[in-house]
């Protein structure tokens, strides 16, 4: 390749570099960073993308995996969902946990993490992270055993200490009152450790020149979370918001399945488990993949209103 | 973060969104517990086969002591074969997990030759899942190796006049109860469970000598013990059709009286588990379950446990389901086909069903063989002739079961009436049937 010498002696291509070995140099320089993402978009293709469609296909015909036929039924799949009793229970069940359990996935971790932040440098600060954190790793059947024996109504720690107070037994899994928040207490507990762990991070990378400048100016520690350390941590609180909505009723899914496997009488299903029932306990492929269309469908919907909404008040710095 | 960073950021969260969507939580379902391959290819040895089932020896439990009656049974077939070799798999869960597995491996081409399967799936295992008709395979073999069998109990698998499998957990609800409870109430056994009046007014006093706790519960298929109260009333759970016939008098009757109790505060109408691990703890003094549990609750109790007869109502026959499920095979192969029928011979010889018999699971056959301790009053509701346990009809008779399941708890725990309730499950059965 031709060079031109520059006054400190570093070798530059030259202006006279033929046609075509400039053209390969680009070419490479620009295929590289699709080479790199290559592998990975190949993975979500073939585990997102492909089941999202061949899902979508599915769900208009009524086949079990298992049967070489598979009838095409049109929207029967879709329709069906509307004259069954038990897709609309799942479906008030989404929205109770939906308006319960986002605000404790989002807003409790972060009331957590601000009050925690002031005394990260004692020696207190990992214990209380360990303790809180923990619940996350466990797993769901591990936890369910120990929670399983807090809520039984006969023997059970909670209805014993609550006996000492003269309160009557209550059955908190059985009981169509009470069982839902028995589930949505026990989803918050396995998943507000991570949250708070990201909060935590985030207000750790708050410059601290900011911090200082509005000490300074006489702002205190209120203020400073409020309108120095909260702004800048926006970002994270977005990410977590969508994650949360995205997820919300998929993260509950564990805590249904263990405790009470929707029930009593329907009271503490949800879409997801719907979904798992007609896929993997009643085989009604076609059935949970329009179920499945249908909840890809409500998420991106909520996704878009948060970004065209929600996103307009996060500081990016 | 800039407008490239956020396109980035929109751009992940839509695919999480469709990950979260798209994939069915079926990762988190499945079991995590190794399985060996269905099918292991035949080298120059003997042809192996894969016998899928609920039970195994559970982790840790390597000693000879602790080793489940089927693994003994594997064992014993191995030992004396040299043309084939059967390996258990353990899917653990239940039914409905081993099911799920099946067919999945059913979709890949790749099934286990022998998969348990339960009573109610029969029909479903048959238009769903194509289950090999042992005819195909043994042909007037069947019938011959099928005499060991008591007269009631071969048509349990048959559907159309052909062999879906063979009779192997056989089970009945009974009746487990606390003796030392019942004896600190000064309340005879015969008398509580003489009949449902007979407890209702016996069960106070219990109730009394547990601090006024529910004096007895369902194990969690409740609307099998439920089809065993209303078939005891005269009434049925489904007719020789198919359709669903629990609104009959007789059957809102028999549903009503655990109704009744239940407005007592006699009824335990917590979870399944609760209700089970209540009655081992000793603060219920009932439960009514399969008898195939017998063992275990054996090893988990520390008071003095009895078994009963399922109370009848007054001046009526009792008429009880049998449950549990049977071997059925899935194999697509001859040389497998063959192989498996091998297996299943051996399953209904007597050295073989001997060694089942240590389950506590109820002898089908016509062999002499001994029977546990606590098994007698199951015999009893054996000789009185046992009715099958509702085949759910169709490929969606898995929803059937849980729509009646529902409707059960819904009544017996007063949620709903008994008439009302048993009215909204005909219809809501006829609207699936269709």
């Amino acid at each position: 390749m031709a060079t031109t010498r520059t006054s400190n002696e570093m070798q530059v291509p030259a202006r006279t570099t033929s046609r075509r070995g400039f053209a390969w140099h680009r070419l490479i320089e620009g295929a590289t960073p699709y080479l790199l993402i290559a592998p990975l978009i190949f993975l979500i293709s073939v585990f997102v993308y492909w089941p999202l469609f061949y899902s979508t296909y599915l769900s208009f015909f009524d086949w079990n995996f298992v049967r070489p036929d598979k009838a095409f039924v049109g929207w029967d799949n879709y329709t069906r969902l509307l004259d069954d009793p038990r897709f609309a229970r799942a479906l008030h069940g989404t929205w109770i946990y939906f308006v319960a359990l986002i605000p404790i996935q989002v807003f409790l971790p972060l009331g957590l993490a601000m009050l925690l932040w002031p005394i990260r440098r004692a020696k207190s600060q990992a214990s209380y992270r360990i303790m809180l954190f923990s619940p996350t790793v466990i797993a769901w059947s591990v936890g369910a055993v120990m929670w399983l024996w807090i809520f039984n109504p006969l023997q059970g720690l909670l209805n014993k200490l609550l006996a000492e107070f003269g309160v009557e037994r209550i059955n908190w899994l059985s009981d169509r009152d009470t069982a839902i928040w028995t589930v949505i207490v026990v989803a918050a507990w396995k998943t507000l450790g991570f949250h708070l762990i990201l909060y935590l991070a985030a207000l750790e990378a708050v410059p601290h020149d900011y911090v200082e400048a509005a000490a300074l100016d006489g702002a205190n520690n209120w203020q400073i979370m409020w309108t120095i350390r909260f702004p800048l941590i926006t970002p994270t609180f977005f990410f977590v918001l969508v994650t949360t909505v995205i997820s919300v009723n998929e993260d509950v899914f564990g805590a249904i399945n263990v405790l009470t496997q929707g029930g009593p009488f329907g009271s503490t299903t949800n879409i997801v488990y719907y979904l798992y029932e007609q896929g993997f306990q009643y085989f009604q492929i076609g059935a949970a993949s329009a179920v499945s269309v249908i909840l890809f469908l409500a998420t991106v919907l909520l996704t878009w209103v948060q970004f065209r909404f929600v996103e307009r008040h996060v500081h990016y710095g | 973060m800039n407008r490239t960073n956020r396109r980035k950021f929109a751009g992940s969260a839509a695919g999480i969104a469709a990950a979260m969507a798209a994939g069915m939580p079926s990762a988190r379902a499945a079991s995590e517990r190794f399985a060996a391959p269905a099918v292991i290819a035949r080298q120059d040895g003997p042809v192996e086969v894969v016998f899928s089932n609920i039970w195994g020896t559970p982790p840790g439990g390597d000693e000879p002591e602790n080793e489940h009656p089927v693994e003994l049974l594997i064992d014993a077939f191995n030992e004396q074969s040299t043309d084939v070799k059967v390996t258990g798999r353990n899917e653990g869960g239940g039914y409905y997990e081993g099911l799920q597995k099946l067919q999945a491996e059913l979709a890949a081409g790749n099934p286990p030759a022998l998969c348990i399967t339960p009573w109610n799936s029969i029909n479903w295992a048959d238009e769903g899942l194509g289950i090999v008709n042992l005819e195909e395979v043994a042909g007037d073999e069947v019938a011959e190796v099928f005499s060991v069998l008591r007269e009631q109990v071969v048509p349990l698998v048959q559907v159309d006049g052909l062999t879906k499998g063979v009779p192997f957990a056989f089970s009945t609800p009974v009746v487990y109860y606390n003796a030392d409870i019942l004896a600190e109430a000064g309340v005879d056994a015969e008398t509580l469970f003489s009949s449902w009046t007979g407890f209702a007014e016996e069960a106070p006093k219990v109730q009394e000598a547990i601090d006024g706790n529910p004096v007895f519960g369902f194990l969690g298929d409740m609307q099998w013990t439920a089809q065993s109260l209303i078939q005891n009333n005269g009434g049925f759970v489904m007719n020789d059709d198919l359709r669903p016939v629990m609104n009959s008098p007789e059957a809102i009757a028999a549903m009503e009286t655990i109704a009744a109790l239940d407005r007592e505060g006699l009824y335990d109408r917590s979870t399944a588990s609760e209700r089970r691990a209540s009655f081992t703890a000793g603060s219920t003094a009932c439960w009514i379950g399969s008898i195939a549990s017998l063992g275990g609750l054996r090893t988990n109790v520390t008071f003095d446990l009895q078994t009963s007869t399922f109370p009848p109502f007054l001046d009526k026959p009792r008429n009880m389901s049998s449950g549990g499920s049977f071997i059925g095979m899935y194999a697509r192969e001859e040389e497998q086909q063959q192989a498996a029928w091998e297996f299943l011979k051996f399953a209904l010889s007597e050295e073989g069903y001997a060694i089942w018999m240590q389950t506590g699971y109820l002898n089908a056959t016509t062999f002499d063989l001994p029977t546990l301790e606590g098994q007698e009053a199951a015999y009893t509701q054996l000789e009185e002739g046992l009715t099958r346990e509702t085949p759910w009809p169709g490929a969606r008779g898995g929803e059937l079961l849980q729509i009646w399941q529902d409707y059960v708890a819904r009544i017996w725990a007063n949620d709903i009436s008994a008439e009302d309730g048993c009215n909204e499950a005909v219809e809501e059965i006829n609207a699936v049937i269709g």
